[in-house]
């Protein structure tokens, strides 16, 4: 088996919420909560959730960009979660994210060259003189011409923008990409193109991914595990056709049952989950989603579920997971 | 009272229970821009009928007008600069060249809009109760007499006994503490069933939904759709659902218009659609969309939409299509029918076209 790229142990990511007059924290928001988490080399691991259960909190923390409250990550071995961000300077350049807005994250007054150039000077392989040559060849990478070097992002359609986005990201030559809802804003007949890029140069420079995304469809495509994020932790993780095919959380199944089916003949059952998306400042006792499930009892209420493993690399937090397996309650048929 | 041309008189077909008239005819709607880079006609000539009890999806990618469209309907938008061009018929009248005093009339009474951004359409210094009671007086002051006389209440606790009756009907429960918030401090979700509700107070005869779930998790967007469909079925209003989701139009819609750079390139029931489509660029994008359990590599369309400053001269999508022929090239295809309520706009199905038969269908699903 491969070793991990990145392991998170018990990482929290709390926000202050409101404060007392001395500046103190009165309460805490609690966007990520008790997540561990192996990142193998080499592999794409999604991250699918609702909008507000902690998905880009979780990938901005791995990166060191949101503050870590406790819990320890390593890469590639070594702890960087309490590293100061002068030591972290070297990991920074191995560890690069592509965003969901690709217009707003390239610089309207730089022209791609001077975008290219600016992530390139991180690069020490890189001698000065052969920068325009570099961003030339990121250029080429990503299906984009030389003469498209020196204009400016607001020329470029959504889908170049956001290869621009991750010509860059490559330029600093990273191990591990996150992208956080890196295809959202595109349309379907581009966010394939994107996707079809992505995992060539996943192939070519042997990249590990973490992409981040609301889009269940869109994850099977993309990804080779998946991890499932409800109320800022994570209730599921699997390898993506076993997760379709098979959910073991009742949260992964409603969610799947949700998407609508580009195809009018398959099932019209949208499922519509009860109640709303729990409050991050004051999540619900035990099972963050025992208020919504429908399987929920009195344990799920007192006492938040233990990892249990189902599989190679696959774990599941659900006190019932087991008897919901046993009868295939939550596989459809 | 079918006005349009030849073909679209067996529009009234026992298909689909179209024997009804419907209830809003576009034809030739053409809306131009001037820009500074020059003129760009960003729709060209579409026609399209709603009708009563049913759910038209107008689908196509960011930029083919779908929202112009949905705008330009109750000529929404502001007319400096732009050309409007065509006929949107209802009710017998021409809503493009009503005065200005009858279109207000109405809007958002007979024809209500729910748009993209919940958020963005609810006035944030006002409570979303005192929004709706606004609403609920202006429209419904009959209703408000009934349960003033019903409960013998003042008037002011009757506006807020229908208000609350009308969140209800949307699926928001807790309506007592929601009406005294603010917009921003609900949920995204909350606010577009509010919103829904919000333009459902005057029972119009057609809701139009501009991405309406778009900015939604799909598990609140779950909700909104069935809402939409029951409302369909329960209060007979027609719904033009503007989405960029196939999913969407697959599931709740019963008839689906392609859109593509400004004209409506094909218009079919979605079971035709989805399983038979015809133009190149149908084709394409049902392969380009991701499905759950099919892990094949995606497709996508090569190029990009083109620039409607200087469209081509032809059909629209000429530089991106696999079966362009010469004709494309210079000529605009005309709409066809195909078969039985499915018309298309591609030079490939033209009745003097002569070997269409070796067209081959890689989309269709299986």
């Amino acid at each position: 088996m491969k070793p991990p790229l990145i392991e998170l142990e018990k990482v929290n990511t709390w926000f202050p919420g409101s404060k007392t007059i001395l500046g103190k924290p009165r309460s805490w928001i609690k966007a990520v909560s008790d997540v561990s988490l192996n990142i193998i080399a080499g592999e794409c691991l999604g991250l699918v959730g609702e909008s507000g259960c902690g998905k880009s909190t979780l990938g901005r923390t791995v990166l060191r960009i949101a503050p870590l409250h406790s819990g320890e990550i390593r890469f590639l071995g070594d702890p960087i979660g309490t590293l100061s961000s002068k030591e972290l300077k070297p990991y920074r350049s191995k560890m690069q994210m592509v965003f969901q807005d690709p217009k707003a994250s390239l610089n309207p007054k730089m022209t791609i060259f001077d975008i290219l150039k600016e992530a390139l000077v991180l690069n020490t392989r890189v001698e000065k003189h052969a920068y325009l040559e570099q961003a030339v060849e990121l250029l080429h990478l990503v299906d984009l011409r030389s003469e498209h070097i020196y204009r400016y992002p607001h020329e470029f359609s959504g889908g170049q923008q956001q290869r621009i986005c991750i010509a860059r990201a490559l330029a600093t030559d990273p191990r591990f990409i996150v992208f956080d809802e890196a295809t959202s804003a595109l349309d379907v007949s581009v966010q394939a193109q994107v996707i079809n890029l992505m995992k060539n140069l996943q192939n070519t420079f042997n990249l590990t991914y973490l992409f981040i995304s609301h889009d269940l469809s869109i994850m099977e495509h993309v990804c080779s595990r998946v991890a499932v994020m409800y109320a800022g932790q994570i209730v599921e993780i699997q390898d993506s056709r076993a997760l379709f095919d098979t959910p073991r959380h009742p949260y992964t199944k409603s969610l799947k049952n949700a998407v609508p089916v580009a195809d009018p003949e398959e099932s019209n059952t949208l499922e519509v989950l009860k109640g709303e998306v729990p409050k991050l400042s004051d999540p619900p006792s035990g099972c963050h989603f025992h208020p919504r499930c429908n399987y929920a009892q009195d344990i799920c209420k007192e006492k938040s579920p233990l990892k249990s493993e189902t599989g190679d690399h696959s774990w599941v937090r659900c006190h019932f997971h087991e008897t919901l397996w046993a009868q295939g309650t939550l596989i459809d048929n | 009272m079918n006005t349009g041309t030849a073909n679209k008189d067996n529009l009234q077909g026992p298909h689909m229970g179209h024997d009804k008239d419907p209830v809003l005819q576009v034809r030739e709607l053409t809306v131009a821009f001037n820009l500074p880079q020059g003129r760009a006609e960003i729709l060209e000539g579409v026609s399209f009928d709603l009708y009563p009890n049913e759910i038209l999806a107008l689908v196509g990618e960011t930029g083919s007008g779908k929202s112009v469209t949905a705008k330009s309907l109750l000529h929404l938008i502001p007319g400096r600069n732009c050309e409007i061009r065509g006929r949107v018929l209802f009710e017998r009248e021409d809503l493009l060249s009503l005065p200005k005093k009858m279109l207000q009339a109405i809007r958002g009474d007979k024809i209500s809009m729910v748009f993209q951004n919940p958020k963005s359409s609810i006035n944030p210094i006002f409570t979303l109760g005192e929004q709706f009671h606004r609403l609920i007086r202006l429209y419904l002051p009959h209703r408000i007499a009934q349960v003033k006389l019903k409960m013998g209440c003042t008037r002011k606790q009757a506006v807020q006994i229908i208000a609350k009756e009308k969140l209800h009907e949307v699926g928001l429960t807790d309506t007592e503490r929601m009406l005294k918030l603010y917009a921003a401090e609900v949920s995204g979700g909350m606010a577009q069933r509010y919103r829904i509700a919000l333009a459902l107070v005057s029972a119009p005869e057609i809701l139009i939904a501009d991405e309406a779930t778009s900015a939604l998790d799909v598990t609140v967007q779950a909700h909104i759709l069935k809402l939409m469909k029951d409302l369909c079925t329960t209060k007979k209003t027609a719904i033009l659902f503007i989405t960029h989701d196939l999913g969407i139009a697959a599931q709740i819609c019963n008839r689906v218009a392609v859109m593509y750079a400004g004209r409506i390139v094909e218009t079919a029931d979605t079971k035709t659609i989805f399983k038979n489509p015809l133009h190149p660029y149908t084709r394409g994008l049902l392969k380009a969309v991701p499905k759950l359990g099919k892990n094949e590599s995606l497709a996508f369309i090569p190029g990009i939409v083109p620039d409607l400053v200087n469209p081509p001269k032809g059909c629209r999508f000429f530089c991106r299509c696999d079966h362009a022929m010469d004709r494309c090239r210079d000529q605009k295809p005309k709409s066809v029918r195909v078969e039985n309520n499915h018309d298309v706009s591609c030079f490939l199905y033209h009745p003097d076209h002569t070997d269409k038969k070796e067209i081959p269908n890689e989309t269709a699903p299986d």
